[in-house]
């Protein structure tokens, strides 16, 4: 990482290279509105017989007429986003910053490479599970149902790229305008996926929810911003860290950027769905197909916890050693409610899908918590000691949950996804006897509960042992040195966040009633009454089960890969504790 | 030096098990019927294979002691380490000392044992791949010396328990089942937590050998328990006295629900109640060691200041599950109940037996660790037996049934004698020693000798229960038989042939270890003595009359 930062200017030499796997997105974007519209429209030039082809529209040709289509396309438009995202990994990786002027406007870097590469797999897998989820029918039946649902196909996968490049925005934007287009291009494409599921009934209500709540919470967000753009008169990461710093030193910070800061906090704490902002995901997820519902657990929640990242991390500096930040504490209590409530409601829910989303709930809280290590890096001079790795560490472990969560969170909704496909999945009995009807996906299912749960050897337990380990290192900091020194010290001498570390470990044996039910209904049910024999759904849904399987036990056997990967991404944050 | 540990005795296992579980779950209902006795064949020559490979590991090194050096305080036979996450200083670290080599055998032996006594459980082709799979877990929690491996392996034996007891067991199995996940689970965590906390309290300036590139510490065992041992002498304490308190304290709460003992016993009765009877001899064969092996691998030999600290506790601690576990097995009606609780009472033993801190405690806990571990799945069989026989375990249903089944009736007298410490027998051994630990302690510490009138009384109330029990199942009522009522008139058959093999295995290896106890009791006596040494003696003087 020694290589300096590359500017590029808006289509300079490096513009393609630093872009690529967006521009991918853009390039599939317009084939997902033109291929399946290619016909034999012709036009005829007035005043003449002259009939003058220009293929947009008419009678489609065969090949593109096929509803399928533009799951394939966007399937691998995302593969492809996702390879050029680890090519640009060969060879060392380059950073670049798209630059206009003197703005930064996008970071290229290995943090943000992490993240495109988490959003693009998690949707590019949702996308290869949604391919046979929406009723098609075949491209000779003219009627208006028909054609109706084969035209949803299209919609639905544009949205599907949609919400992926404003993920990727928001992963690189280096200026928080840019940084609310992003999550705005993002959120609204959600709102309308979650909609889009309207087999069921409670998908338009869950969308609706949704976007009500959503638009609220971008709302105080963007106000947040307005008033943090009235303090310090700009809205560029880098100058509004500075502004910070300055503002901090003796005297403690003015009221305006904290209350700006808490502003923000709502808008991506309603993205990580921290409480007490989470009351429309479970809505969310138990309305939209199981796919989205995967998406918004897992690559939505990235995009939330890059925004917290970027805001409280880059901007809002860590606690100094006087104990000052007032979000620090505002942030540990947050995470303490979220995850506690997070774990409890899920107790007591019997939809699988709100369940699942409880437990994202849930997860968000141990990733709170982390954040909320990270900034206490600095605590006490003295017995904090490196306590710039240890925050390296935290944030190392939170990118390592975001990506396993990809393969267990998303797995798990993709099992209810082929469920889903043989009728309503809104009662836990629905799982019953699964495996008797499927061992297969029974035993997926099992991998994947057990690895949210956090049982070792699964890669959920790897990434909960990273954020323990995380916050502790954090929390102890270099008091090993102080005590062979001679100081008596006591857990009371450790910084506060050591209790979120214990709260967060009896959360996670709370966790396990609701897992293990999931478990239990599967194995040791039998299957209902009309609910019988192997599911229908088609190949693509089980090949991105597979793959979720393989992922969840493989990086949690061996995640040293994933781990160095992880650092490599946290170090390239470029914060000051990384200079320490 | 080979490793002779990490494939033959953990991997193959697991590996094995899984394999066979997969390709049946892929066979059709009659396919996997017909596969079942081939499957219980091949799984009960692959625990006597793994058996042999132990015996044949006694008999190579273990036999001639002086050239053992697990006998030695931290040192391992075998000892192999292989990277596994390197940024977190976590290697695949194997090897064994007297501590962990008799649980390892025993381990070894109870796995075919296990598989004879419950040779036509229903269900075969799952369920024998499954005692093979928590047999390889269970070896791993005791081989590991890495705190991180060791982890992993102890949460690793719940699974295949979990689903032992949820697909095999009896009514209130799903109660039962996650009951049991829950309550170690939330312990360990526990645990889990003082682990880490451990790992960062590590000198990161002055990082120890195998430490991680991205921490600068390491989860070695062996490397700790060197560290901890420098920094615990001297009258200094290794952390500093409130530290090591804390998390001394948090090490224990997981081996202490685990082991079980009174107040976090409530687990255990049920699990055993419905366990299958496969997995209830494991389970109090082996699994209830884990925690007792658990406090001397780690805590014992960490927190040694700590332990003394809280040496009176635990003492009291172990007493009380002595004392209750007895006094609640004289109201069981259930006959699984009532062992399962005798097993809670043996364990208060054990407590008390590390709690004296005498090497003669150390050793008696040990042996009673392996004693127990032989004796329990003989008592659980039985249970098992009138489970699979009779369909009733009620105490007071039946009535003269070793009229009909003298197998039975013999082999539920052998156990229960067992069990209760007849002379002889391999219990009364641990029992014996527990109590001359306990007066030396006694008179040390200078508290009156009348402090042993409870632990002896409770002797006399384990008799009760176990001679009234077995009075009224075998032998009352004389001529006039009465079956349980759940035969609903059937004839009443005696215990099957493997039934009958198993059990007397069993009650041989209880009178080899009772008649000559040396054979097992000799590696524990001089690592007890080793470990005393090596560890107490240095720190606190030749306290309290360690003999």
């Amino acid at each position: 990482m020694s290589d300096p930062i590359i500017n590029v200017e808006l289509f300079d030499a490096n513009f393609t290279t630093a872009l690529c796997p967006e521009l991918i997105l853009v390039a599939g974007f317009f084939a997902l509105m033109i291929i399946p519209n290619l016909g034999k429209a012709t036009f005829r030039i007035p005043g003449t017989q002259i009939r003058v082809p220009y293929f947009l529209g008419g009678e489609r040709y065969p090949i593109f007429a096929n509803p399928r289509l533009p799951g394939w396309i966007a399937t691998i438009t995302l593969i492809l986003a996702f390879a050029s995202v680890l090519m640009s990994f060969d060879g060392g990786l380059k950073r670049y910053m798209i630059v206009s002027g003197s703005k930064e406007l996008l970071l290229i870097n290995g943090f943000s490479r992490l993240f495109e590469m988490i959003f693009f797999g998690a949707i590019a897998l949702a996308a290869i599970a949604s391919m046979n989820r929406m009723q098609s029918f075949d491209s000779s039946d003219k009627s208006t149902n028909a054609l109706y649902n084969n035209r949803r196909q299209a919609d639905f996968y544009i949205l599907l790229l949609t919400t992926a490049m404003g993920m990727a925005i928001v992963a690189l934007a280096q200026d928080l305008f840019v940084l609310f287009l992003g999550l705005e291009l993002a959120s609204f494409s959600s709102y309308v996926l979650v909609a889009f599921h309207k087999e069921s009934k409670e998908g338009t209500e869950g969308g609706m929810k949704y976007f009500i709540v959503g638009s609220v919470a971008s709302g105080i967000g963007l106000y947040g911003l307005s008033m943090l753009y009235l303090w310090a008169g700009t809205l560029q990461l880098g100058e509004l860290a500075v502004a910070f710093d300055a503002a901090m030193a003796p005297q403690g910070y003015p009221a305006l950027p904290l209350i700006a800061l808490g502003f923000i906090l709502v808008g991506f704490g309603f993205k990580v769905s921290a409480a007490p902002f989470h009351f429309a995901a479970p809505d969310a997820y138990a309305g939209a197909s199981s796919p989205v519902a995967g998406i918004l657990a897992t690559a939505s929640k990235a995009m939330g916890i890059v925004g917290l990242t970027r805001m409280l991390l880059i901007v809002a500096s860590p606690e100094s050693n006087d104990d000052s930040a007032i979000w620090l504490v505002a942030l540990g209590i947050l995470s303490v409610v979220t995850m506690t409530w997070g774990n409890i409601a899920a107790l007591g829910s019997d939809n699988p899908k709100r369940m699942l989303a409880y437990s994202s709930v849930a997860h968000a809280g141990y990733m709170l918590a982390g954040l909320t290590a990270i900034g206490a890096w600095n605590w006490d001079p003295e017995l904090a000691g490196h306590g710039g790795d240890a925050a390296i560490m935290v944030m190392t472990a939170i990118l390592f949950h975001l990506v396993v969560l990809v393969c267990f969170k998303l797995g798990a909704f993709l099992v209810l996804s082929i469920l889903e496909s043989e009728g309503e999945v809104s009662k836990m009995s629905n799982l019953r006897g699964l495996s008797k009807r499927e061992p297969l996906l029974a035993v997926s299912m099992f991998i994947f509960m057990i690895s949210l749960a956090g049982v070792p050897p699964m890669s959920g337990f790897m990434s909960k042992l990273l954020m323990i380990m995380g916050i502790v290192k954090v929390a102890i900091g270099n008091m090993g040195d102080a005590i062979f020194n001679g100081d008596l010290l006591s857990i009371g001498d450790a910084h506060w966040v050591w209790w979120l570390a214990l709260i967060m470990v009896l959360n996670s044996a709370i966790s396990m009633f609701y897992y293990l039910r999931v478990i239990v209904t599967m194995y040791f049910h039998e299957p209902e009454g009309d609910r019988q024999g192997p599911l229908p759904s088609g190949w693509q849904v089980r090949t991105a089960i597979f793959a979720c399987v393989i992922a969840s036990v493989f990086f949690g056997i061996n995640a040293d890969g994933l781990i160095e990967l992880c650092e490599m991404a946290a170090n390239s944050l470029n914060y000051s504790w990384a200079s320490q | 030096m080979q490793d002779y540990i990490s494939v033959p005795l953990v991997g193959f296992p697991i590996i094995a098990s899984l394999i066979i579980m997969a390709t049946v779950s892929n066979l059709s209902e009659e396919m996997r019927e017909k596969m079942v006795n081939p499957i219980r064949w091949a799984i009960l020559l692959f625990s006597l294979g793994l058996l042999g490979w132990t015996t044949a590991m006694f008999y190579n090194f273990f036999v001639d002691l002086n050239g053992f050096e697990g006998i030695a305080f931290n040192n391992y036979e075998f000892h192999k380490r292989y990277i596994w996450v390197e940024s977190l200083g976590i290697y695949w670290s194997v090897g064994l000392d007297a501590l962990s080599f008799p649980m390892v055998w025993l381990t070894t032996l109870l796995l075919p044992i296990t598989i004879i006594a419950t040779w036509d459980e229903k269900n075969g082709a799952f369920y024998h791949p499954l005692i093979l799979l928590m047999g390889g877990a269970l070896i791993g929690v005791f081989v590991a010396l890495d705190l991180f491996m060791f982890y992993v392996f102890w949460e690793l034996t719940l699974i295949p328990m979990f689903f032992l007891i949820l697909k095999w067991g009896g009514e209130d199995r799903k109660y039962a089942a996650q009951k049991f996940f829950i309550y170690t689970f939330t312990a360990s965590v526990v645990m889990l937590l003082g682990l880490v906390t451990l790992y960062f309290l590590q000198n990161p300036l002055d990082p120890l050998a195998w430490s991680g590139t991205m921490t600068g510490r390491t989860f070695d065992i062996p490397e700790i328990v060197h560290y901890a041992t420098i920094h615990n002498s001297g009258g200094n304490w290794f952390l500093g006295a409130s530290m090591q308190k804390i998390i001394f304290a948090m090490l224990m709460l997981g081996f202490l629900v685990k082991l079980p003992a009174v107040p976090f016993h409530t687990w255990l009765p049920d699990a055993h109640v419905q366990a299958p009877t496969g997995g209830s001899m494991l389970l109090a064969g082996v699994m209830l060691k884990m925690g007792a092996y658990g406090m001397f691998r780690l805590p014992l030999a960490l927190f040694p200041h700590a332990l003394e600290y809280f040496q009176l506790v635990l003492m009291a601690i172990g007493m009380v599950s002595l004392v209750w576990g007895s006094i609640v097995c004289l109201g069981q009606t259930n006959l699984k109940k009532m062992v399962a609780y005798s097993s809670v009472s043996h364990m208060g033993v054990i407590c008390i037996g590390i709690a004296t801190m005498q090497p003669m405690g150390w050793a008696a806990a040990l042996f009673m660790m392996f004693a127990h571990g032989i004796i329990s799945p003989h008592l659980f069989a039985v249970c098992g037996a009138f489970k699979h026989h009779y369909h009733s375990m009620e105490i007071g249903g039946m009535r003269g049934m070793a009229k009909h089944s003298p197998w039975l009736a013999t082999s539920m007298m052998f156990a229960w004698m067992a069990s209760l410490g007849l002379p002889l027998l391999a219990g009364f051994v641990a029992e014996l020693m527990v109590l001359i630990a306990l007066w030396h302690f006694l008179v040390a510490e200078g508290w009156s000798v009348l402090w042993m009138v409870g632990p002896a009384l409770v002797l006399a109330v384990t008799a009760a229960y176990y001679l009234w029990s077995m009075q009224r199942t075998i032998f009352e009522g004389g001529d006039e038989t009465q079956p349980p009522a759940s035969m609903d008139g059937q004839p009443i058959p005696d215990i099957a042939n493997h039934e009958k093999l198993a059990m007397f295995v069993l009650a041989m290896l209880t009178i080899l270890f009772g008649v000559m106890p040396w054979i097992a009791l000799d590696m524990m006596n001089d690592w007890s003595v080793q470990i005393f040494e090596g560890l107490i003696m240095p720190i606190l003087g030749n306290f309290n009359g360690g003999v």
